[in-house]
């Protein structure tokens, strides 16, 4: 057993700015902290740090924001706590994170626990995505500032939200030339935006950053346009890109070819839930964070109270909010072991944080239209691959809860447990393009993993 | 074509191969971005239409980028190579 099993006071699952900022603390206060994180190095998406000894970022310049991961990275590799990487937590119970960590089956014991496991992209189904070489925004940033891979020569970028911004400026810092950076948002529903970023200082500083970047290199953002359709023979060799009308629906008229050799399409991100629905947290759907969030009080705890979540798993909301959650996340917990509350200036830092970026994200919820982008023979289901077709006749048959699609053609049963067509299975077998998914329903391994990682659990329930 | 923005990264190599073919990666490369580099964007075989599959999230949450390694299926974007290992295209799970 021995090392299979550690115990600490505090279980951090993500080694993001959330998770950081909070262990980070919590160590410094005393207690002793054991953060797992599935990368093999700390830093989450946003500061995802290249491997050891590599010289990868170099010549990519980064935005100001990142003057604070750096910062927050320091502190967290020097503070006096066990941060386990290449850890994937595969199930959970309060005070209980169970993990495989190379190969073997481990688990965490622990009094409290706080999550920050982030999110992902959303994907947005359309015809030829699933060809190799078309992957999401985020896989191109991974891919050039965790890895200093060069992704292609000729790029698309098509989605939503302000991702694609560091996805485009990677992209130009390592060479590549963008022939298209397409928003599906018009640049009227954009401005709304402009409340959230004019006025909080970080992101203004970060918006002008990006818009110079952009201009250095001659590229600019197409509004109201995005990605139809990709062609190829084994892998893009083409997009079809135009324009979207105000809900996102495809004006086909407008469709033009250009030659690519990569595709990154991020339509947002999707919080990662799982993890906290399982300890027993609750969600609530909000389109502006980017679907369903975990619920938490203004100390950030959930339903289960011993389960603290911070950052994007609460909503997406960038790495400030996060970082600031995962602050209060610490104040709470040092509180409840003096009997006092949290800081209110902590709280009140997180809470002004959050307030800019919802007002920010309210301009790039996910447009309804662009469920029309999939024909009826694209795929949805890339795990089972299942055509947009049969989930409409699934749902026909069985029902159009996300259940019976499910049992009806297999969508959203293989590996990825529907994290990826989830967010748009629904709307798109039922023909209701606003359809709200339901709930996402929670499977044990949360993560797949070994049949013997499950088999062999310390203190298998 | 795909490459890497630095050739002297200052990582060692690392030999493994994929489908029986020698390739050269860097040390902490994962599966994945030593194949893309590599020019080898096709990781899978998808489950009933056998067509080509790759990296589409690049952070462990898809599943797309499935291999065989010793027997196991692993993530390749989630799994960082070692030197000799044996990669095959994954298949179904
Ligand atoms: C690919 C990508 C690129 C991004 N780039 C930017 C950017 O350039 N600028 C910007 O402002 N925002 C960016 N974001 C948004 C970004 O996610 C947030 O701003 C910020 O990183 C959120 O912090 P967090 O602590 O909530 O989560 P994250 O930083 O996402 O950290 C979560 C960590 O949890 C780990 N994890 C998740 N699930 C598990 C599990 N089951 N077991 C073990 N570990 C797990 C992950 O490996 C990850 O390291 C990006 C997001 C993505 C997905
Ligand atoms: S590319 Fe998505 S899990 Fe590896």
């Amino acid at each position: 057993m021995s090392d299979l099993v550690i115990d600490a006071d505090v279980g951090v699952v993500g080694a993001g700015p959330g998770g950081m900022a909070a262990a980070t603390r919590l160590a410094a206060a005393g207690l002793s902290v054991a953060v797992l994180d599935e990368a093999p190095r700390a830093g989450g998406q946003i500061y995802r740090q290249p491997p050891v000894g590599a010289s990868a970022s170099v010549g990519i310049p980064e935005p100001p924001s990142h003057d604070q991961g750096h910062a927050l990275i320091h502190e967290f590799e020097r503070a006096r706590l066990l941060s386990v990487h290449g850890a994937t937590v595969w199930d959970a119970r309060p005070g209980r994170l169970w993990f495989e960590h190379e190969g073997r089956s481990r688990l965490l014991r622990c009094e409290r626990i706080v999550l920050s496991p982030g999110a992902y992209d959303r994907c947005i189904p359309f015809p030829g995505w699933t060809l190799p070489g078309v992957v999401t925004a985020g896989a191109l940033q991974v891919m050039v500032r965790g890895f200093g891979v060069v992704p292609g020569q000729r790029a698309l970028v098509a989605g939503s939200g302000p991702l694609l911004l560091p996805t485009v400026t990677a992209l130009l810092g390592a060479g590549v030339e963008v022939v298209a950076a397409l928003e599906a948002s018009s640049r009227w529903r954009a401005l709304r935006a402009a409340p959230g970023v004019i006025g909080n200082a970080a992101r203004r500083r970060e918006a002008v950053w990006y818009m110079k970047q952009l201009w250095r290199h001659g590229a600019r953002l197409q509004w109201g346009w995005t990605v139809f359709a990709c062609e190829g023979d084994g892998r893009v060799q083409r997009a079809i890109i135009g324009k979207v009308d105000a809900d996102g629906r495809p004006r086909r008229g407008t469709a033009r070819t250009i030659e690519v050799d990569v595709v990154g399409a991020g339509f947002g991100l999707v919080p990662s839930i799982e993890l906290g629905l399982r300890l027993g947290a609750r969600s609530r759907y909000r389109p502006e964070r980017g679907g369903y969030c975990l619920v938490v009080d203004e100390e950030q705890r959930t339903a289960e109270p011993t389960v603290f979540a911070a950052g994007e798993i609460c909503g997406v909301g960038g790495a400030e909010v996060a970082a600031a959650e995962g602050a209060v996340c610490a104040s709470a917990i040092l509180g409840e072991l003096d009997g006092r509350a949290a800081a209110p200036e902590v709280l009140r830092a997180a809470r002004a944080e959050r307030r800019a970026a919802d007002t920010m994200l309210r301009a790039f919820a996910p447009l309804p239209g662009l469920n029309e982008l999939a024909r009826p023979d694209t795929l949805v289901c890339r795990c089972e691959d299942v055509t947009r077709k049969q989930a409409q006749q699934a749902a026909e048959v069985h029902g159009d809860s996300m259940r019976a699609i499910k049992m009806g053609c297999r969508a959203g049963m293989g590996p990825c447990q529907a994290r990826i067509c989830g967010p748009s299975l629904q709307a798109m077998a039922t023909g209701q393009n606003a359809r709200v998914m339901d709930r996402p329903v929670v499977q044990v391994p949360l993560k797949a993993v070994r049949a013997d990682t499950i088999r062999n659990a310390p203190e298998a329930c | 074509m795909s490459g890497r923005l630095t050739d002297a990264d200052g990582r060692e190599r690392v030999e493994f191969t994929f489908e029986g073919d020698a390739v050269s990666a860097y040390a902490g490369d994962t599966i994945a971005m030593a194949l893309w580099a590599a020019q080898a964007a096709a990781l899978r075989r998808s489950s009933s239409a056998g067509e080509p599959r790759g990296v589409l999230c690049n952070m462990g949450v898809c599943y797309e980028c499935l291999v065989t390694v010793d027997g196991h299926n692993v993530r390749s974007c989630m799994t960082v190579v070692r030197a000799g290992m044996v990669v095959e295209r994954g298949g179904r799970q």
